[in-house]
């Protein structure tokens, strides 16, 4: 069993997708990209990810409104949303982060790092509660 | 056409017999014949009727008949009156010179000539019929004129009455342009006097760059008569300008000749402000919209490039030549990433105040600029002290910033040094918290006369393009802080330079959520 964990990856630009893939797997992490929100959601509910990062503009379903119909199904699967605007747009708080793509490769990995680790020590708190 | 009025003409003679044959002569002339008998009586009828022509005996029995005319132009009412002397004795020159003098105007000779006579008093006639009619005439025209002064002066009453009650500055001029008259607001806004503003003293509350040209064209309108237009600050009593729409129509008389100028001036200040602020605040706006589309469709190809390198980062393939090529293209793309980043992201106001570091925006300011001041050769000494925490709108306060930055820069076009300083402080007046920055530029100083008037608006001392609204807008933004903008200026042998001093409250009651910034300004 891979200790890997994988990343749902969506964006609606091939390049700028293959290449994000590309940079996460260096890191260290399985991928598996998606070309559309509605895409997304239906693998999202096909296999279990760790992790949804998702571009936010996108014909069709934009990236706020994927986080918000995987966070009413998996409310405990992380989503970031990443973009190329400035502002951060309305509905977008449901996300667990927002990131500007200005910021770079270095500071994606450090925010998707950030996120899995809060997850994680959410996950552990809750079972120690159970306990 | 119209038959002459028939004028009366007086004949004196002490024989009957001789008025009978005058009358005779006469008649054909259609006048009014009058016969006197005798001096007396002739004196009697002229003092009774209008007589135009007087025909006269010399040798009468009770009076000489140079006596009589003596008599007569005596009466200032009779120096006009032509006097024919009928003579029987031979008249020499002299004779008649002395009649002449006397007022007489023609003599006639016994025995008459009827078509002689006819002639002589009928030219008389036609005369004293023709004064007559200009006498009317001239009374005519006198009361015409009389009437025209008196509408003239009720028309200028009335002007002065509604010229007070209006809130525009009005005045009136004499045909030349000299004014003689200013309404009651004129005194008020400006703090002058009659004395001192009469004629052309005007100029004394006009603004010296607008002056020449403003005079040039009031003088050309006066010269033309072409109702006067023009656009102009005006310096009121607290020595602030503000600006002026002005008008002037002439006033015409009857024969259409200028006798009047009435003039007003309307303040526009307001809707001028108003309007550059829409248009700075517009701009902005539009700015702020261009600036999320570029994000956008920047960011994302950027994003994709900057992945690209971080993949060929130590990969296998590349050479140490190959990977040295693919740093550089790494740094520089971190470089455009980053100017993005402040550029595109300084038109975005946010909707509610926020913490902002002054430090920070100082750095992003200078950062902004520093491509210019490389190339002017502008030294950056700077120390922040603190991180200069206020809380407010991001950028209007890195417009007030931005300006003073960019006038010290300016101000030192062949280089120098900017000096910036940021503490922790006190508000002198009151003793409040907050943060203080100092501006410091090495370059010509801002001279005395100009420095009570640079935060005006429109008040500007770069020839280039410039609003002349910047500092005025600064002020007002800082002044929205509850906080303070100095400066000092140093202009001598040894040293040059100016420093601006603007202190920040770090908390303002003032700053509440608003819908825009910039409109405010």
């Amino acid at each position: 069993m891979t200790n890997r964990r994988v990343i749902l990856c969506v964006d609606d630009e091939n390049n700028p997708l293959v290449l994000r893939k590309l940079v996460l797997e260096k890191a260290g992490y399985e991928v598996v990209t998606a070309g559309s929100g509605k895409e997304a959601l239906q693998l999202a509910q096909e296999r279990a990810f760790d992790l949804v990062l998702s571009d936010h503009l996108m014909p069709g379903m934009n990236g706020a409104e994927l986080a918000q119909a995987i966070k009413s199904k998996q409310p405990h699967l992380p989503v970031i949303l990443i973009s190329g605007v400035n502002d951060i747009p309305p509905g977008a708080t449901v996300a667990d982060a927002f990131l500007s793509k200005v910021e770079g490769p270095d500071a994606l990995g450090k925010h998707i790092t950030a996120v899995l680790q809060r997850e994680k020590t959410k996950k552990s708190e809750s079972s120690t509660v159970s306990e | 056409m119209t038959p002459n009025i028939p004028v009366n003409i007086l004949m004196v003679d002490d024989q009957p017999g001789k008025l009978l044959s005058y009358e005779a002569i006469l008649n054909p002339l259609g006048e009014n014949l009058i016969k006197a008998n005798s001096g007396r009586e002739a004196l009697e009828l002229l003092l009774k009727s209008k007589i135009a022509v007087v025909l006269m005996d010399v040798s009468m029995p009770d009076i000489d008949g140079f006596q009589l005319a003596d008599m007569i132009r005596e009466h200032p009412r009779f120096q006009k009156t032509a006097i024919i002397f009928i003579s029987a004795v031979h008249l020499t020159d002299v004779d008649r010179i002395k009649g002449y003098e006397r007022g007489a105007v023609d003599y006639i000779s016994v025995p008459v000539i009827p078509e002689l006579l006819r002639a002589k008093v009928s030219v008389f006639a036609e005369l004293y019929r023709k004064t007559q009619q200009l006498e009317k005439l001239n009374r005519e025209l006198e009361e015409r004129v009389a009437a025209r002064t008196e509408e003239l002066r009720e028309s200028e009453s009335q002007f002065r009455s509604l010229a007070n009650s209006i809130p525009q500055l009005a005045w009136m001029a004499e045909a030349g342009g000299s004014i003689f008259w200013y309404n009651q607001r004129w005194y008020d806004y400006t703090g002058t006097t009659l004395e001192q503003v009469k004629g052309w003293g005007w100029d004394i509350v006009h603004h010296p760059d607008h002056l020449h040209k403003v005079a040039e064209k009031y003088r050309q309108s006066v010269a033309t008569g072409e109702p006067w237009e023009d656009t102009f600050p005006l310096r009121g009593q607290d020595g602030n300008y503000r600006w002026f729409l002005s008008r002037a129509l002439p006033i015409r008389d009857v024969n259409g000749k200028i006798v009047r100028w009435f003039g007003t001036n309307t303040d526009i200040t307001d809707r001028k402000l108003a309007e550059e602020a829409l248009v700075k605040s517009e701009r902005l706006a539009a700015m702020g919209r261009l600036a999320g589309i570029i994000a956008h469709e920047i960011n994302n190809p950027l994003e994709a490039i900057s992945n690209a390198f971080y993949l060929l980062r130590d990969h296998p393939s590349l050479d140490e030549e190959a990977r040295y090529y693919s740093k550089l293209a790494e740094e520089e793309l971190a470089r455009v990433a980053h100017i993005t980043k402040q550029t595109l992201s300084f038109y975005r106001e946010s909707q509610r105040p926020v913490a902002v570091s002054l430090a920070e925006v100082l750095e992003n300011v200078i950062e902004l600029q520093s491509r210019k001041l490389q190339v002017s050769g502008i030294s950056v000494d700077k120390r922040f002290y603190t991180r200069g925490l206020v809380q407010g709108y991001p950028v209007e306060l890195k417009q007030v910033f931005l300006n003073l930055i960019a006038n010290a820069m300016q101000a030192m076009p062949d280089g120098g040094r900017l000096r910036l300083r940021l503490g922790q402080s006190k508000d002198r007046r009151n003793g409040r918290e907050g943060v203080r920055v100092s501006i410091c530029d090495t370059g010509g100083g801002i001279l005395p006369e100009h420095a009570k008037r640079i935060f005006e608006p429109f008040f500007s001392t770069k020839d280039t393009k410039g609003t002349g609204l910047g500092l005025w807008i600064s002020k007002g933004i800082v002044q929205k802080y509850e906080g303070t903008i100095r400066f000092r200026s140093i202009r001598n042998r040894h040293v040059r330079a100016t420093c601006f001093s603007v202190f920040i409250p770090a908390v303002s009651a003032s700053v509440t959520p608003k819908v825009s910034a910039a409109l405010v300004a």
